[in-house]
């Protein structure tokens, strides 16, 4: 239960800079996702704060105070690690004990610690097996209740759901998300998946090359990215370059290979007509529509993807880039089908083109 | 049904050389237990006399084996220490040399030890006046601690480094990391190279030749000696009684430890 401030953090190794010059304030309580793609920086911004690698520049506080002198296993920092680094030769419970023998506290004491996390958590009953005997998702209980025991003033968690498959992911991001809000402490969570950061994080920062791309409410990353980079990070789908023409009221045409899309003013704002931009739109919100209108392009069909719930189409021939709507429909849709290809100018985000 | 054949064909092989491996160890236990002066098989009678004569026979084969012991025992206890200091800092760290580094650790086992008991009696003469246990000692210290290096790296290799900081993470000074992480993970390792670094020492035979004093006889060429002289149902017994003890080692480390580290 602490706030956390990284302020000026660099880690460079020889000539790489790892992490550069972050900046970042949690709050009591908060939970925040380190979003990004492998070697963005992220875990080495994990390890500092854990103190297993020391800032080249730059200073972790923790209530306030600097962290730099303090050794790690001081820290009192709960750790949740990737591959769960359960303790093999150790039962459930010695796993879970281990950090609270250290802290010299008395055997009922411990008794009574270990088998409350172990309710949280719902392990209840598994405490004298090995890790060995457990399966994946148990593993992943076991190393979250070993990491909370103690009770850290911070929890890290690294990637804690990438192991897993998709349905226990799911139950265990419900899981994380209630064992963190009831014990109210403050959690930073390192995920390359996006859906993973907005669904548990109260904040997301999306990081990239060790710089922070864009800090927002899970919301805010998901609907409204910072720039394309971030955009596609977040799973934007189709993305069409175009050159913005001058406002229109509301909005502003934007000419892309000889066709218009309307964009929403708000959304282009401080951008000089005549610049070229990139337009970028999530699949699910591309529609086929039967009458043509605003933003409807003519095209297509070139790939059809059933995914189950959505079907994701991919249609060229609207502009020189493939538009890739998901629909929903229970018609099924053709190779080689021309459709009418609806863009919503609301749902548009505008980047020009740097 | 090819698949069968070859099946049984692997089978009968692998019986053949199991046999080919046992069937002289069960002829000389067998023949131990004679009455006769001379090793026959199957044995005329059933008579303990050559296993008294272990401990009744001027050779002292008793005393060999408490000098055999006492070396294995001892080379053994200081080349854990050295072995796996070793193999923890050759694993641990990422450096250049580091597979030179290792090879020159595992060395002693790719060098003749006719070579390296030569070279040691050099030195030994040079010096001069030192004690027959010592000069085993140092011998048998050098040629077991490969062992010992390799069995731990095997363990080291595939060892999660994060275990540390998981135990750094909830409170663990470094010490306490190591002797309660670190060293209970990789000890299959270690004990499976202390194992077989003692048998090693235990019937290491052309160093101690070379290297042993009368004053200070192991027990292998206590044996060596016997059979230049005599062939009598002794060795039978003794071989026997070794054979006992080797087993007895095997099955306390497969019951702590498991003989899976072995065949890693």
């Amino acid at each position: 239960m602490a706030t956390l401030e990284l302020i000026g953090l660099t880690k460079r190794f020889g000539n790489f800079t790892a992490v550069d010059n972050m900046n970042l304030k949690a709050a009591d309580g908060e939970m925040i996702a380190l979003l990004g793609g492998s070697g963005c920086g992220k875990t080495t911004t994990l390890r500092m704060i854990a103190g297993f690698a020391e800032p080249t520049e730059g200073s972790i506080l923790v209530d306030g105070a600097d962290v730099a002198k303090i050794p790690p296993y001081k820290r009192n920092i709960g750790i949740f690690f990737q591959n769960y680094a359960l303790f093999p030769h150790m039962t459930v419970f010695e796993n879970v004990a281990f950090g609270l023998k250290l802290q010299k506290l008395k055997k009922p004491e411990i008794a009574q610690r270990v088998a409350e996390i172990l309710a949280l958590v719902k392990l209840t009953g598994l405490d004298k097996r090995y890790p060995r005997e457990l399966s994946g998702g148990q593993q992943q209980r076991v190393a979250l209740a070993r990491a909370l025991v103690t009770r850290p003033h911070i929890l890290l968690l690294d990637e804690p759901l990438s192991n897993l498959d998709a349905k226990l992911r799911i139950e265990m991001q419900v899981e994380i998300k209630r064992i963190q809000k009831e014990l109210g402490i403050t959690t930073i969570i390192v995920t390359h998946d996006h859906e993973e950061a907005v669904s548990l994080a109260d904040r997301v920062i999306v990081m990239h090359e060790g710089k922070i791309q864009q800090i927002g409410s899970p919301n805010e990353i998901f609907e409204r990215p910072c720039s394309a980079f971030v955009a596609d990070f977040m799973g934007f789908s189709t993305f069409i370059q175009g050159t913005i023409g001058p406002q229109e009221g509301e909005k502003r045409p934007v000419s892309c290979s000889g066709k218009l899309l309307y964009v929403p003013s708000a959304a282009a704002e401080g951008i000089e007509a005549g610049s070229p931009v990139t337009l970028a739109v999530r699949s699910e919100n591309i529609q086929l529509v039967a009458e043509e209108g605003e933003n409807t392009l003519p095209g297509t069909i070139s790939a059809v993807t059933y995914k189950g719930t959505t079907t994701r189409l991919e249609v060229t021939g609207c502009v020189a880039e493939t538009v890739c709507p998901a629909v929903n429909e229970y018609t099924q849709r053709q190779l080689g089908e021309t459709v009418l290809v609806h863009i919503p100018a609301q749902r548009i985000c505008v980047y020009k083109n740097v | 049904m090819r698949e069968k054949r070859v099946n049984i064909f692997c089978t009968i092989v692998a019986i053949l050389v199991m046999l080919f491996l046992i069937a002289p160890l069960v002829v000389i236990v067998i023949a131990s237990f004679t009455p006769t002066a001379v090793v026959v098989f199957p044995p005329k009678g059933f008579s303990l006399k050559w296993y008294e004569n272990i401990f009744s026979s001027s050779t002292h084969f008793m005393e060999g084996l408490a000098n055999s012991l006492k070396i294995g025992l001892l080379a053994t206890a200081l080349d854990i220490l050295l072995g796996v200091t070793a193999a923890l800092s050759v694993c641990r760290h990422d450096f250049k040399g580091k597979n030179v580094l290792l090879n020159y650790f595992t060395s002693p086992m790719y060098v003749p030890s006719v070579a390296f008991a030569f070279v040691l009696l050099q030195v030994y003469s040079q010096i001069g006046g030192i004690p027959g246990a010592v000069r085993i000692f140092i011998g048998h210290f050098i040629i077991i601690l490969p062992y010992i290096v390799r069995n731990t790296v095997s363990v080291l290799h595939v060892f999660n480094w994060t275990l540390e900081d998981a135990a750094t993470s909830l409170g663990a000074n470094p010490v306490q990391v190591f002797f309660k992480i670190t060293i209970p993970v990789a000890k299959p390792g270690i004990l499976a190279g202390a194992l077989l670094a003692f048998l090693y020492s235990f019937d290491e035979v052309a160093l101690s030749s070379l290297l042993s004093t009368p004053k200070f006889i192991t027990l292998p060429i206590r044996i060596m000696n016997y059979m230049e002289l005599t062939f009598d149902p002794t060795l039978a017994a003794i071989s026997t009684f070794l054979i006992a003890g080797s087993l007895v080692l095997i099955l306390l480390m497969d019951k702590f430890v498991g003989l899976d580290m072995f065949v890693k």
